[in-house]
């Protein structure tokens, strides 16, 4: 049973893939990156309990949807307005930085 | 991205989340998957994610550049700090033994700070790669 999941997984992670590679716009990229990790943490958690030992599997599998959250929101922000740091608009010239 | 709510909000309820995860892969990693490099990575990435909702400039507000250089140091002297104690105990370096009288107890005590020192050695770095590629302005 848990092997037909972990197939039926496999295969939907290939379907997202195949999304995020001939996705006409940006955001339909963006959205089968995001499935596809959500994707990668069921699969976590069901090899998991295939193998037997979930309870470290699960610490994995938590780990892993807080880092797709961050990358989603880095890619998002990125796409959006062009740099990371910024919060608004650019306040301070690189030579005041620097002076930090 | 400050006046996006969702993200705003979501990002203030999560960033807590994140760090207490880390606490806990770095002082369960005796037990568990974990150790000091991940926790670092994971303690550095709850930063990241403020900073990039909030601007690269709210980290400054927790960790200045020199009080980033300072903790890069200062892991890196814990880690160093007690393969010198074992060596003043009478044992090799790094050898965790001489650190108490019970042999199991300074095995405690020693992978204890070692991978303390990584971690706050590894939280600093990720931090300062961050800031610095996310501060740039652009031209």
């Amino acid at each position: 049973m848990l092997t037909l999941i972990l197939l039926v997984l496999l295969v939907s992670m290939a379907l997202a893939l195949l999304r995020a590679v001939k996705g006409p716009t940006v955001y339909d990229r963006i959205l089968a990156a995001n499935a596809f990790s959500t994707k990668t943490v069921l699969l976590i958690t069901a090899l998991g309990f295939l193998v037997g030992e979930a309870e470290y599997y699960i610490d994995i599998a938590l780990m892993y949807t807080l880092v797709g959250f961050i990358a989603t929101v880095a890619v998002l922000k990125v796409s959006e307005f062009g740099n990371l740091g910024q919060s608004g608009a650019v306040r301070s010239t690189p030579a005041e930085q620097s002076h930090k | 991205m400050k006046d996006n709510v969702v993200l705003r909000v979501v990002t203030k309820i999560i960033v807590p989340v994140i760090l207490v995860f880390s606490l806990y892969v770095q002082f369960h990693g005796d037990y568990g998957p974990g150790g000091g490099f991940q926790a670092g990575v994971i303690f550095a990435a709850g930063f990241i994610l403020y900073a990039l909702v909030f601007g690269v400039e709210a980290i400054d507000r927790v960790f200045s550049a020199a009080t980033l250089r300072i903790m890069t140091a200062l892991g890196l002297l814990l880690f160093a700090g007690v393969g010198f104690w074992s060596l003043i105990g009478g044992e090799r370096y790094l050898d965790y033994d001489a650190l108490a009288q019970e042999p199991l107890v300074g095995q405690h005590l020693g992978i204890f700070l070692v991978e303390l020192g990584v971690g706050i050695t590894v939280a600093a770095v990720m931090i300062t790669v961050f800031v610095a590629f996310a501060g740039r302005t652009p031209d």
